[in-house]
């Protein structure tokens, strides 16, 4: 990793090479995205959609179609809860691969409570989201004490975690926790309606999670740039040599880490189950890869939490989008899929981009063209490379 | 923030009032019919078949279809809010996961008609649907109980629910009663498409002595990896009969086009609105042709086997002794009448825990049927929810 810009001449243009800056990052990141939907549209082409006709459809029923917009939201909720997490996993340079699981954990804690236990009226959602945070946090803190106690690698334990909570949502939905009324078939039974999460009117979001999610991610952008622990998570991630030298306690910030970020992933669970299945079922249904998903959120946000913001609503609108071009333009289901690789390989192809910044210097002419002017033609701007 | 959101919003708005005159150009007056499909449409089972039933759907009827495939359970609500806004007046949900959700769009839709698979719960404008295996895999069963000579005759489940249990059940009772010392391996899969674990379970079977072999996933694994030991099978769901001419022996076929076609005539001549659809529920079997035995439309049997059939001899108490292919026929031409003359869930029959579960003289109601937990005496392997 470089340190410091460092400067080259390409012809007319000075090239700099440093930390790109957050208006760069936006424009770049706006220009591949541009040139995802360029690309895409030679499939919708290719597919015998007028690309321009599918833009103009699908802007129309992401946007404007009476209770289109909202749901935008849905799966945003999931990815910024999840997303927020993650960013300050990675920030401390533990890649927690483990949400998928860590999410899980918490829709089943969050189910425990809506069925099997007796609390009922308004407390019942509180110490949903209470139970929902200590499961993933729970369940993301096996690997974190592998990691800190015998240094197995993180990256390993959390997504192996995320089968084991898949398998393990997966018995107790076809075993001990299997509703009576639902006849034979792999769910629980339906929440009792006050540990519903209640929707804004006229759209299918539960707010609380919502609510939850922008303050966490606020919370957490507040946590790393003003506080001691977000320092200690900043000099480690960065450097774990020296936080060791200036005592930084790594057990502590790994720990503390590991809870946040699987805490705020049993969160988005909980947000699942009692805001839009109301029931435990099929784990690839209970979570539509959100956990998986998250980790592009986060690193999309760049390491910064009120980013996620960003991140995670472009996502709910991509996956909103690829419902239209299901539904109204009758593509099939894998052009969601191929639209999401598109964008993401543009993204993730311009990042090499954003450590570059193009500036138009031309050099002046030399007031004494030199002899060589008839020499062989060398790429202009050779001699600043040594 | 907002003023940027309502500058998007009104330059979409634009360019949809603007885009909006392409599509008018061939509206249609067509009753427009949506179908939501919890897999992808090429999944060689319950999904493709559904797709195949809706295009001869819109061939035969002046209707005009939307689909959406690989739908999660959690989002069938947007995905009716979308087919609504495109202007179905007819939704089909063909999955048991799609239940709470349609019936909460049946509500907000009180105009739209909505008729879901394999379902319970049916309101004023919501029927409910199903084409039926068990009697096929009755019928596969007397034939794999004639063909299997280790014995042994194993069964691929996906998941164990009423649905499969019953089929398993259904299949183990047709090999019992050809041949009464034969088992019934079973191996679960917990998942309703997955090629490796088919492949996985298969192997686990061979190798412990099965020789032929039914299943329910929604891809031709099973077939394929059986047939590399030259071992029998039972095609399921789709004509999977070209992928081991020599080995498959017959199998379940489905045609919902049946239901489809009668569900949505009615509809067409005003029979049936989005309120009298209290009590509709399609339970639609052999006799209404709603399903067909074999590995291809047309071919009961394959003809390889015929000769093997015909040989294997078995006695009955309704029908004397008889060859095993004489047998099938005669079960097929009970079925096919409407009341049936025979059942396979007719009652003695006890449990593999030797609880009675049918009594003599009984037969089982559809509620008995799709909420069935019990294994079949001869089935062999876990059940999970065995009562």
């Amino acid at each position: 990793m470089r340190v410091g810009p460092s400067v080259r001449q390409l012809g007319p243009f000075r090239i700099e090479v440093g930390q790109p800056s957050g208006a760069w990052t936006l424009a770049v990141s706006a220009v591949a995205i541009f040139a995802a939907f360029i690309a895409a549209g030679g499939i919708f082409w290719a597919y015998g959609v007028n690309p321009i006709h599918a833009y103009a459809v699908i802007a129309h029923d992401v946007l404007v179609v009476p209770g289109a917009f909202p749901e935008i939201f849905r799966s945003t909720i999931p990815l910024l809860l999840t997303g927020v997490g993650l960013v300050l996993a990675f920030r401390a340079q533990f890649y927690n691969i483990g949400a998928e699981g860590q999410l899980l954990a918490g829709a089943v804690a969050a189910t425990g409570v809506a069925l099997f236990t007796p609390i009922r009226g308004p407390m019942t959602l509180p110490v949903m989201f209470a139970a929902g945070f200590v499961g993933g946090a729970l369940w993301g803190l096996l690997p974190s004490l592998l990691k800190l106690r015998l240094n197995v690698n993180e990256v390993i334990t959390t997504l192996m975690m995320n089968y084991i909570a898949l398998y393990f949502v997966s018995w107790l939905v076809t075993g001990p926790w299997r509703g009576p009324s639902v006849r034979g078939f792999a769910y629980t039974d339906q929440f009792p309606l006050s540990a519903w999460l209640p929707l804004i009117p006229g759209t299918r979001i539960h707010w609380p999670t919502l609510v939850l999610g922008v303050v966490l991610a606020a919370g957490c952008a507040v946590l790393l740039a003003r506080t001691r622990l977000g320092f200690a998570i900043r000099v480690q991630g960065e450097n774990p040599e020296a936080a060791r030298y200036v005592g930084i306690n790594a057990l502590r910030t790994t720990l503390l880490v590991m809870l946040l970020s699987g805490g705020a992933a049993g969160l988005a669970g909980v947000g699942e189950v009692a805001g839009v299945h109301h029931k435990l079922l099929d784990p690839n249904q209970v979570s539509l890869g959100y956990g998986y998903t998250a980790i592009i959120v986060a690193w999309l946000a760049r390491g910064q939490a009120l980013a996620t913001l960003i991140t995670a609503t472009l996502f709910g609108l991509i996956y909103s989008s690829g419902d239209v071009m299901q539904v109204s333009l009758q593509m099939p289901f894998r052009v969601t899929s191929v639209f999401n690789g598109l964008i993401l390989f543009f993204l993730i192809g311009s990042e090499r981009l954003l450590a570059y910044r193009v500036r138009w210097a031309p050099r002046r002419a030399p007031a004494d063209p030199p002899a060589s002017a008839a020499a062989p033609h060398r790429p202009s701007g050779e001699e600043q490379w040594e | 923030m907002r003023g940027h959101v309502s500058r998007w919003l009104t330059s979409a708005v634009v360019i949809a009032v603007l885009l909006a005159f392409i599509p008018m150009g061939y509206a249609q007056q067509k009753l427009k019919v949506g179908f939501i499909y919890v897999g992808p449409i090429g999944d060689y089972g319950w999904t493709n078949a559904h797709d195949v039933a809706r295009r001869l759907v819109e061939q035969q009827l002046p209707v005009e279809t939307l689909y959406v495939e690989s739908v999660p359970e959690g989002r069938v609500e947007p995905f009716i809010d979308r087919l609504v806004a495109q202007g179905a007046k007819v939704i089909f949900t063909t999955s048991f996961g799609f239940m709470d959700g349609t019936v909460a769009a049946a509500q907000r839709y009180p105009n739209v008609i909505f008729a879901h698979a394999s379902g319970f719960k049916r309101a004023r404008n919501l029927a409910t649907y199903m084409a039926d295996f068990y009697q096929v895999y009755y019928l596969n069963g007397l034939m794999a109980g004639a063909l299997t000579k280790t014995n042994k005759v194993g069964y691929v489940g996906a998941f164990p629910i009423p649905e499969v249990k019953r089929h398993l059940d259904a299949y183990a009772l047709g090999v019992r009663a050809v041949n009464p010392q034969a088992t019934i391996q079973v191996r679960w899969l917990q998942d309703w498409f997955s090629p490796p674990k088919a492949k996985e379970a298969t192997q686990a079977l061979i190798a412990d002595g099965v020789d032929v072999f039914a299943f329910t996933e929604d891809s031709p694994t099973v077939i394929q990896e059986s047939a590399k030991k030259n071992l029998l099978s039972f095609a399921h769901y789709s004509p999977m009969y070209k992928f081991a001419p020599k080995q498959v022996v017959s199998g379940e076929l489905v045609h919902w086009e049946t239901i489809y076609l009668d569900f949505l005539r009615k509809v067409l001549a005003g029979k049936y609105s989005a309120d009298n659809l209290q009590d509709v529920d399609y339970w639609w079997l052999l006799a209404e042709k709603a399903v067909e035995v074999g590995a291809e439309p047309g071919m009961m049997i394959n003809p390889l086997f015929v000769s093997r059939l015909k040989a294997a001899t078995v006695k009955t108490a309704d029908l004397g002794t008889l060859s095993v292919y004489d047998l099938v026929q005669r079960r097929i031409a009970q079925m096919s009448k409407n009341p049936v003359a025979f059942d396979p869930f007719a009652g003695p029959i006890k449990d593999r825990k030797g609880v009675l579960r049918v009594p003599a003289g009984q037969t089982l109601t559809v509620a008995e049927l799709t909420s069935m937990e019990w294994a079949a005496p001869g089935v062999v392997g876990p059940w999970p929810g065995e009562p």
